[in-house]
C-alpha cells in the first residue's frame, strides 16, 4: 500500500536562480504565499517558520538546501487544530532549466497514515503556486489571503 | 482507489470566457497546445479530434457535455501512440469556476475508463505545460514555453 504523495508541475518563465529566490525570500514568500512569510537561516537542519501577521502558521527544519537546484524542509502547519498533532511531512521542491523557463516540480509526501494535512495542501499548493508563477512572471499575484482562508477552510 | 487518473488545478487572472478560449479557439488553441488543434462543432455528441499541424489526429472522441464558460466532458483516445492508444478510453474533464473578483480556478481531470499506465503518465506531462501556457499566455500575453521539443 503506497502512501500518497502529492505532485505538481508548473512552468515559470524565469530562471532557476530567481525562482530559489523568491522560495526562499521572506519578503516574496510574504507576497506569493498568501502573507505567509518565510524566515530561516537556510542552513541544513535550522528550523524553518512561515509567519502570516505575527501568527505561527507553518514549521519546520531544513533537509535540503542546493541553491538553485533543490529545496527540502519538512512541513509540520500550525494554524489549524484539524492538524494539531500530525507529525510533519516533507516538501522537496526540484528546479530544473528548460530553455528560457525554469520547470518546477513539488513533490510533498511522507505523510501521517490518514493525515488531514495531504488534503490541505493538496488545496494549498495550486493556489500558492499559480500565484508564484504569476509573481515572477508578471509581479503581482492574481490571489488574495481572504479567498485563500475560505479555500483552506472548505478543504477540511 | 479509482481508476487512473490525473488531476491538475491552476488559478489564472482572466475571465472565464478568455479561459475557455485559450482552451479551445483556433486563434489560441495552436499556441497554448503545441501547434494542435481542434476539429469539432463543439456540440453535445459531436466527434471531437485534436489534430497536428501536419494533419495527423493526435487525439480523437466525442463531446460529453459542453457548458460554455464552465464545462466540458471529453470522451478522448489517444490516436498516435499505438501503446498508449491501446489503453482505450478516457474521459477529460475540464471546468472553470469562479475563484477571486478577477482570477478563475481552472481544474483538469483526467481519468483512464480501464487499467494502464501509459495514458495517464502522458497527460500528466502534458497538461501541466499546456496549462502553465494558458496561464500566461492571458496574464502576460506570451507563452512560457514557446515550442515543442519533438
Amino acid at each position: 500500500m503506497s502512501k500518497p504523495t502529492f505532485v505538481y508541475v508548473t512552468y515559470i518563465a524565469s530562471t532557476p536562480e530567481k525562482v530559489f529566490k523568491a522560495l526562499t525570500s521572506t519578503e516574496a514568500t510574504g507576497k506569493f504565499w498568501f502573507g505567509n512569510a518565510a524566515t530561516s537561516d537556510w542552513k541544513v537542519g535550522s528550523p524553518i517558520e512561515f509567519h502570516r501577521e505575527s501568527k505561527l502558521i507553518l514549521q519546520g527544519q531544513i533537509l535540503v538546501n542546493d541553491p538553485p537546484r533543490r529545496l527540502s524542509y519538512t512541513f509540520q502547519p500550525m494554524h489549524n487544530e484539524l492538524y494539531s498533532g500530525e507529525k510533519p511531512s516533507r516538501v522537496v521542491m526540484d528546479l530544473e532549466k528548460q530553455k528560457d523557463q525554469v520547470k518546477l516540480t513539488v513533490t510533498h509526501d511522507d505523510f501521517a497514515p490518514d493525515s488531514k494535512v495531504f488534503a490541505g495542501i493538496s488545496n494549498g499548493w495550486p493556489l500558492v503556486l499559480s500565484n508564484l508563477k504569476s509573481y515572477l512572471e508578471t509581479g503581482t499575484t492574481p490571489l488574495y489571503a481572504p479567498w485563500y482562508e475560505k479555500e483552506a477552510a472548505s478543504a477540511s | 482507489m479509482g481508476k487512473p487518473s490525473f488531476v491538475y488545478v491552476t488559478y489564472i487572472r482572466a475571465s472565464a470566457e478568455k479561459v475557455w478560449s485559450a482552451l479551445t479557439s483556433p486563434e489560441f488553441t495552436p499556441k497554448t497546445w503545441f501547434g494542435t488543434h481542434h476539429e469539432t462543432d463543439w456540440k453535445a455528441g459531436s466527434p471531437w479530434r485534436l489534430v497536428f499541424p501536419d494533419g495527423r489526429v493526435a487525439d480523437s472522441g466525442e463531446i460529453i457535455e459542453i457548458d460554455r464558460p464552465r464545462r466540458l466532458v471529453l470522451r478522448w483516445r489517444n490516436e498516435w501512440k499505438p501503446e498508449i492508444k491501446a489503453e482505450g478510453w478516457s474521459r477529460c474533464t475540464i471546468e472553470i469556476e469562479p475563484a477571486a473578483d478577477d482570477a478563475v480556478k481552472l481544474t483538469v481531470t483526467h481519468q483512464l475508463e480501464g487499467d494502464g499506465t501509459k495514458f495517464i503518465e502522458a497527460v500528466s506531462g502534458g497538461w501541466p505545460r499546456i496549462l502553465s501556457n494558458v496561464k500566461s499566455l492571458l496574464e502576460t500575453g506570451e507563452l512560457v514555453l514557446k515550442e515543442k521539443k519533438s
